[in-house]
């Protein structure tokens, strides 16, 4: 264990310098490197929801699945802290079989992913058999699932595509819960729900970890949910964490020009502000992303410098909740 | 002043084998110029299939099947599909749409796309000068006409799809869900530039969006939708500030806000709208429904002001 040195056992998941590059072409074409995840240092307390917020292509997709195995890492190590003995995982080494079920992922649309025409009893014993529980361990498994996620039983024998969006959902949810993971990655779980229902579901993620203390990523580009899920929160933009800290600094006090330009423009209810052209500061994104070792944000920023192009700045601790990737602070 | 663009009576159906499917029902709507019209609704709504109707783009199995819609009291409804192409499409009302962002072919450059368009319309004028002109108008650069699709940013090529929207000069706007393909950031600056095109121009928008937050922002007056009805309308700033039909007051505690600490849900579910309750549609999960609500539709009527509500609480 001495390769990794020092992890503290209240974390349950951590990344350490962990990049995962996607190379396109090479051999004859123009060899392009997209820098999904790009030297992230996480750690996500036990017990604890993390909201991961960022834009579509900021790579937030990509951190979660490779925190469970899900992706192969360029470099860098996710360590699970598991229950005392840590599983390392980097360029070389893979999540043993028996652990992944520990470790689960909820994706955003809850229409295509499970099989329409499976039978409800069906999506969720599937991963129960896989698991090896036996036919006994697996129906009050199951059942527990289903009435922690506010499913009635008798929709057991139903078909999927019988289900409201909703009700898919706690579905999705009730079949990553029942294997009784220890760290989930909820991958924008409510984007693609009404408004009528994000509320029902944000209170579902919010119950289950209060009931079994699972320990979440939660992936979302909306801030108020970000808000109302989680105490902390990690700001990334184009592979990198540009500002973390707890979710009532960073909303109230947000440092990044980047965050600061990100809530100026969040849609509020504000009627009376409907013939006022709102203030935004920094510039809108090219389609072409322009290689640089710097801030990714340089091109946008509006108080970009020199050194911004040149190198990238570390994250910086401003308060005992708040740290910042800008050389501003 | 007479309004640009009179919705009355508008029902929209769609044969189904399961039945016919009232998308929007008996929906009348008032557009006046220099005004920003929201509609608002959850998916299934109807929404959509309504602005499709204004632009007569309802394809079978979905049919208009009563109604009127006056352009400057014309019913444009009883104008044969060569005289409406000739004469409003495109050319009185415009439209641009959530997939906007892949409505552009691949494979020709900005410009020409946009030329097409003054082309197919018969444009009296320099086509090229009025491509600059567009471009310049929803801020891009005039170089963006010569490139192709996949060299703009989501953002650039819903501007480019604007610039296309407004070619030949139209008077009504409709945006289905405009921005929500788009990041916050780029979401606020398209915003911005509907809100500049409405006083520069003149442009009356017809605004469709689920998110009501964003549609506080543009808002003038405004429209909600369930289950392809109106429940209730008037101006946006009024009904923001004191919703009337319990649907509307219960979206407005579902809404996310930076600065809520909460957010509802609604319990239940939309109605089958080949199968819509024989009362109010929005009785079975309405928290104050009454017997007379499962027994007879309440119409949309006048409370206040310019305030519609069709509710028997009213």
């Amino acid at each position: 264990m001495s390769r990794v040195g020092y992890i503290d056992p209240n974390v349950i998941m951590e990344t350490r310098n962990l990049k995962v590059y996607f190379v396109k072409g090479g051999f004859l074409a123009k060899k392009q490197v997209t820098k999904a995840v790009d030297d992230v240092d996480v750690k996500i307390k036990k017990g604890e929801v993390l909201a991961l917020v960022g834009e579509s292509g900021s790579g937030k997709t990509t951190l979660g699945r490779t925190m469970i195995g899900l992706q192969r890492i360029t470099s860098g190590q996710v360590i699970y802290n598991r229950d005392g003995s840590p599983i390392i995982i980097d360029a070389k080494s893979k999540v043993p079989k028996h652990i992944r079920r520990e470790l689960q992922m909820i994706y955003q649309d809850p229409y295509s992913s499970i099989d329409p025409y499976m039978k409800v009893y069906d999506a969720l014993s599937m991963p129960l058999k896989y698991a090896g529980f036996s036919k006994k361990e697996m129906q009050s498994k199951i059942e527990d699932s289903l009435t922690m996620v506010g499913l009635p039983l008798d929709i057991l024998p139903n078909y999927v595509f019988q289900l409201s969006g909703g009700q898919r959902q706690r579905l999705n949810i009730a079949r990553a819960i029942s294997l009784d993971p220890k760290f989930l990655v909820a991958d924008e779980v409510v984007t693609m729900l009404d408004a009528s229902l994000k509320g029902e579901i944000v209170e579902l993620f919010k119950d289950i970890n209060r009931k079994t203390g699972i320990s979440m990523l939660f992936i979302t580009h909306e801030l108020p949910i970000a808000k109302l899920v989680a105490e902390r929160m990690l700001v990334m933009y184009r592979g990198k964490i540009v500002e973390a800290g707890s979710i009532n600094a960073v909303l109230k006090d947000p440092l990044h020009p980047y965050t600061k330009a990100l809530i100026q423009a969040y849609p509020k209810i504000s009627p009376e502000t409907k013939d006022v052209i709102k203030r935004i500061d920094v510039k809108e994104a090219e389609a072409a992303q322009i290689e640089s070792k710097g801030c990714p944000f340089y091109h946008r920023c509006p108080y970009a410098s020199e050194r911004c192009l040149h190198e990238m700045p570390k994250l910086k601790k401003v308060a005992s909740d708040h740290e910042v990737a800008c050389y501003l602070y | 002043m007479s309004p640009i663009l009179s919705i009355e009576n508008l029902s929209i159906h769609f044969y189904t084998p399961k039945g016919v499917r009232k998308a929007v029902d008996r929906v009348s709507l008032e557009l006046n110029k220099k005004e920003v019209v929201g509609v608002a609704g959850e998916s299934g709504s109807g929404k959509s299939t309504l602005a499709l109707g204004i632009m007569r783009l309802i394809a079978p199995p979905g049919e208009i099947v009563d109604g009127k819609i006056f352009y400057h009291g014309d019913d444009i409804l009883r104008y044969s599909e060569s005289e409406f192409n000739s004469k409003i499409r495109w050319k009185k009302i415009a439209m641009i749409f959530q997939g906007s962002l892949n409505g552009f072919t691949p494979v020709f450059k900005i410009g020409e796309q946009i030329e097409e368009v003054l082309e197919v319309h018969e444009y009296k004028g320099d086509f090229k000068e009025r491509v600059k002109e567009l471009l310049k108008m929803v801020e891009l650069d005039p170089s963006v006409a010569d490139r192709y699709p996949h060299e703009l940013s989501g953002g650039m090529k819903q501007r480019a799809f604007i610039a296309m929207a407004l070619a030949l000069n139209p008077e009504i706007l409709i945006c289905d869900e405009p921005t929500t393909a788009l990041d916050v950031i780029t979401q606020a600056k398209i915003i911005n530039l509907l809100k500049t095109l409405k006083k520069d121009l003149g442009l009356s928008i017809i605004f469709i969006t689920h998110d009501m937050a964003l549609l506080s922002e543009i808002s003038d007056k405004l429209y909600i939708m369930y289950a392809g009805g109106i429940m209730e309308s008037g101006n946006s700033l009024d009904i923001y500030k004191n919703p009337k039909h319990p649907y509307t007051q219960l979206l407005m505690e579902a809404i996310a806000d930076i600065n809520k600490d909460y957010i509802k849900g609604i319990p239940g579910f939309m109605p089958d709208l080949a199968n819509l309750p024989s009362g109010c549609r929005f009785s079975d999960r309405c928290p104050y429904a009454m017997d007379i609500c499962r027994r007879k539709e309440p119409e949309l009527k006048k409370i206040e002001g310019d305030r519609n509500v069709a509710c028997w609480l009213y």
